[in-house]
């Protein structure tokens, strides 16, 4: 076991968290296997990003490189697989992430080495890679192995470590340029920023968010009203997004917002990690569900198995009544 | 412009209990109904509005042990002109690395512009074989496309990123695409559609017929065990009728000094 | 040329129904259409949707019959057929037996197959095909409300002389489930011998069939005419007006009696059977469901025992019988709700109960009762007017519940 190297992230000159987390992950695997910890970070101008880095692992490898000023899945994997090639480390682990994805799988086939995605937990057993992943949407988890090879790959699901800075700053190693081949079929042609909101659901103190369990956009007053009672701010998870029921920026989780709201009040959501990363770090956490094995049950702190739409309207005037000292409205 | 979507069947579990089996290798999926992946059915409406818009065809291919001609009939019936079913009783102990590799012998012969597949599938959650499939057929691919254009040959894609950002990337045809559910609304397939789609071309292969050789068969990805995960933390679960619930949930959250 | 269909864009201009469309159309009887205004007139969504039934006659006849200067026909106005609550006051309205309401059907069943359909409708659907009821619940739970009932199942049974088809509605929903409950606790005191289907009973099809999805409604009753012969079953009961309405005459169940509760309970009531033991000293209301009334004519039944009950003052809505005022509910619109409607039939009908005096508005449907239940609440009237189902009445005055 010698080596474990780490694929950092980082957009717009800022190291995403989950490349932390990940070198968090990478560290402890490093050290049950006696191997080093080596973290990449591939972009143009990137020195103080790998300094930064350089607190998480025992070396950093700096590619600099005008072609990959912005994350481009081609260029990316030329740089890797040079690296992988030449250092032959045991395992790779990227962010379970957009970029992540759009690199992993294909570095995976073009160097033949195993590739497993969106693992919680990493381990060796007897010499065998393990993993501990989620099935059906979180509702079962599975240890999974990979055949047996010199190389594994892993994609690390975001938000399941937390990050440990190191005491000593580990050995910074500027590569040298590669040449990498053009690549004029796929082109990056620019980032496109969220655009300013009406609402900023993360700086709420009380989110009641609702999911596919709504139903139809018809039903949002009843929300909208509860949310009006208790002094909150709507929310979604993504199936009310894609069904263009609220705008994007009412969206938490994976592609939307992280909250940390006092309350969160998760309505008809079935808690799938993508969503459930947005809000698990909610001080108090209630969540309505009709399907007892919703995987929200796993996250909230209090759980009602019941029909929103009747637990709902009694809620609002439990509130409303407590609030203003009447039994109905 | 000719199409290709690559399609899975998989089990609908939202409000299913799922128990590992004996073995723990696998999981009891009786009673519980099967459709299309919901990924796919997005990539599969965004096939058919292409061609709706350029002409051409749309060939749909699936690898399934199951008798899937519901989930392809369904497409047949949305508007795809033409299936591809591979057949093979042990498609269920394949991993994606393997699909990949099936999808590959399939479509390597075939012509085409575009593959559309989904982003990831809901049973999995893997979201390898499409970018796989790319690499193996050696043609440009993006991921979790949201919005697509065809701009003076080329495609132009947006893809999702993390907090709301998005990427505009573009790519020379032939490419792969895989598609992020809400890129379109997926029309509505009638059980008469569904049956006149049997009339439309069906073509069933198996790994012998494709010469799918032995050494293929090597995945990547063995399931050791299932189980089911453990609650993260303790959640409490509110008993008793509506009124005594929601008078509970008044109760903790004045407590919390959420209410006055 | 085929025209495009596309699942979310819903305002394309379409000229041209192809040849099996327009043979749908023109099977239908309006051409004799004086244009007289009555369908829309008695129409309990006319003015709180876009729906227009005699506009939509109009134009349907100028397409038909291909003259020149049709005025364009586009998707947003035949879609706003999905407004329709399937009441039938166009048919019966009708002096000329247009039946507006067969135009209705068949544009959604032409929407139908272009795939057309509002993403709650065809998520209904869907599930009534994957799962054998609207909301997507597994049909493993479909006899949850009986668990503490003890319920004979068919199943277990060599053959089946009076089965209660529950309905899915009845089934699943929290509120409903209590007329499935009030209806077995009659059956029980009263030593009738019944089972019902439990986990084999499928959605009847009505809503498919009033949605306009001929294929899936074939679908759904074939696989209970099945239950039917497999069980042996004579007689079919059941609560709900949109099952008994399908039940009764959609399906070719052969040599099977079908009825309505209220038809069973008030023979019952005839025979001296039924002992009611609770006075409910309350003035009560019955409210026509639009498929036991207008499409059935079953009016008296509900009457009689309503005034069987001892202490109970009947009271006729104004708009009764025949001429019942819709409550909105059927058709499909439970899972359909109009973007920008003002307010829904439901609400003029509980104020017409409320200024009547009635206590309680009594329903013989659970899609009814839902729907003015909803309305109660929106209005905030909890207090001033309950909505029970006839059987929940009886049920109270039997000492039960």
């Amino acid at each position: 076991m010698k080596e474990i190297l780490v694929l950092a992230e980082h957009r717009l000159g800022k190291l995403k968290d989950v490349t932390f987390e990940v070198l968090t992950k990478g560290r402890k695997l490093a050290q049950e296997n006696n191997a080093r910890l080596t973290a990449v970070v591939i972009g143009y101008d990137i020195d103080p990003l790998g300094e930064e880095l350089a607190y998480y692992a025992d070396e950093v490898l700096i590619y600099d490189d005008y072609k990959v000023k912005e994350f481009h899945s081609e260029y990316f994997r030329q740089v890797l697989s040079h690296i992988i090639l030449d250092r032959k480390p045991e395992v790779i682990l990227i962010p379970h992430t957009s970029y992540g994805l759009e690199l992993a799988p294909s570095l995976a086939i073009e160097l033949n080495i195993p590739i497993i995605t969106d693992v919680l937990e990493i381990s060796f057993e007897n010499g065998r890679f393990v993993v501990i992943r989620e099935y059906f949407g979180g509702k079962l988890k599975a240890k999974v192995t990979l055949r047996e090879s010199p190389r594994y790959i892993a994609t690390v699901r975001v938000g399941v470590s937390k990050s440990e800075k190191n005491e000593s700053k580990g050995q910074v190693t500027k590569m040298q340029n590669l040449d990498l081949m053009d690549i004029p079929y796929k082109r990056v042609i620019g980032l496109i920023k969220p655009p300013p909101e009406a609402v900023d659901i993360s700086s709420a103190g009380i989110i009641v968010a609702v999911g596919r369990g709504i139903g139809d956009a018809k039903n949002l007053p009843l929300i909208e009203e509860l949310s009006k009672v208790i002094g909150g701010v709507i929310a979604c998870s993504r199936p009310v997004v894609d069904m263009k029921w609220l705008p994007k920026e009412r969206l938490v989780g994976l592609s939307g917002k992280v909250v940390k709201p006092k309350l969160y009040l998760a309505i008809g959501i079935s808690g799938q990690f993508y969503h459930v990363y947005g809000m698990m770090n909610s001080e108090l956490i209630i969540a309505i569900n009709k399907d007892p094995n919703a995987p929200i049950f796993g996250v909230a702190d209090y759980g009602i198995v019941e029909d929103l739409f009747k637990v709902v309207p009694q809620l609002i005037s439990k509130i409303y009544g407590k609030m203003y000292g009447e039994e109905n409205k | 412009m000719d199409i290709i979507v690559c399609v899975k069947s998989v089990p609908i579990t939202t409000g299913a209990e799922l128990i590992p089996d004996k073995t723990r290798k696998d999981v009891i999926l009786d009673n519980i109904p099967f459709d299309i992946n919901e990924w796919d059915e997005y990539a599969l409406e965004e096939a058919i509005r292409l061609k709706e818009r350029f002409g051409g065809n749309v060939t749909v291919i699936s690898v399934s042990s199951r008798d899937i001609d519901e989930a392809i009939l369904k497409c047949l019936a949305k508007g795809a002109d033409r299936a591809i079913k591979i057949v093979d009783k042990l498609v269920a102990e394949y991993d994606a690395y393997t699909i990949a590799k099936i999808l590959y012998t399939v479509i390597k012969s075939m012509k085409y512009d575009l593959i559309l597949c989904g982003a990831q599938a809901g049973d999995d959650g893997y979201a390898l074989v499409g970018v796989m499939l790319a690499s193996l057929l050696r043609i440009p691919y993006v991921t979790f496309v949201k919005r697509l254009e065809l701009i003076n040959g080329s495609l132009r894609t947006v893809r999702e990123l993390e907090e709301g950002f998005e990427e505009i990337v573009e790519v020379e045809l032939p490419a792969l695409l895989t598609v992020q559910t809400g890129i379109n609304e997926p029309r509505y397939a009638s059980i008469m559609a569904i049956r006149k789609a049997r009339q439309k071309e069906i073509i069933t292969l198996d790994l012998k017929s494709i010469n799918f050789a032995e050494s293929n068969f090597d995945g990547w990805i063995e399931i050791q065990e299932f189980f089911t995960p453990e609650r993260r933390k303790k959640c409490i679960m509110l008993q008793g009728d509506l009124n005594e619930i929601t008078t509970k949930v008044v109760e903790i959250l004045r407590q919390k000094g959420i209410l006055r | 040329m085929r025209k495009t269909v596309h699942g979310g864009h819903r305002n394309d201009v379409t000229g041209l129904f192809d040849k099996e469309e327009l043979k749908i159309l023109k099977s239908l009887n309006f051409n004799f259409c004086l244009q007289c205004g009555k369908c829309t007139a008695s129409c309990p969504v006319f003015l709180r949707t876009e729906l227009n039934p005699r506009t939509l006659v109009r134009k349907t006849l100028y397409f038909v019959s291909q003259l020149k200067i049709c005025p364009p026909l586009s998707i947003s106005e035949i879609s706003s057929v999905w407004a329709c609550t399937t009441c039938s006051n166009c048919v019966i309205y009708c002096p000329r037996d247009v039946k507006p309401m067969d135009i209705i059907l068949a544009f959604r069943t032409i929407l139908i197959e272009r795939g057309n359909v509002p993403s709650t409708i065809s998520e209904a659907l869907e599930n009534i095909y994957k799962f054998g009821n609207p909301f997507g619940i597994s049909s493993l739970k479909r006899a949850e409300w009986a668990q503490d009932l003890s319920v004979k199942k068919a199943s277990e049974e060599s053959e089946v002389d009076l089965l209660y088809f529950v309905g899915c509605l009845t089934s699943y929903d929290n509120r409903a489930q209590n007329i499935a409950r009030s209806m077995v606790i009659i059956l029980k005191n009263i030593g009738v011998n019944f089972s019902i289907l439990a986990e084999d009973e499928n959605c009847c099809g009505n809503e498919v069939y009033s949605l306009g999805e001929r294929g899936l409604f074939e679908v759904v009753a074939e696989k209970n005419v099945k239950r039917s012969r497999q069980y042996k079953i004579s007689k079919i009961i059941t609560t709900c007006s949109h099952c008994f309405n399908t039940l009764k005459n959609r399906y070719k169940l052969e040599n099977i009696e079908v009825q309505h509760s209220t038809q069973f309970l008030s023979d019952l009531i005839d025979k001296a059977e039924i002992n009611f033991s609770k006075r409910i000293a309350k003035k009560i209301a019955f409210h026509d469901p639009c498929y036991l009334g207008k499409h059935n004519n079953i009016f008296e039944e509900p009457r009689k025992i309503l005034e069987n009950i001892p202490g109970v003052t009947l009271l006729e809505l104004e708009r009764s019988r025949k001429n019942s005022l819709c409550c909105g509910g059927g058709g499909g619109r439970t899972w359909y709700e109009v973007t920008g409607e003002i307010s829904r039939p439901s609400e003029d009908r509980i104020k017409e109960a409320i200024d009547m005096g009635a206590e309680i508005l009594a329903v013989a449907c659970p899609f009814c009762l839902l729907e003015l239940e909803d309305a109660v609440k929106r209005m905030g009237y909890e207090n001033k007017l309950q909505v029970l189902d006839i059987v929940e009445v009886i049920c109270r005055s039997l000492g039960g519940l």
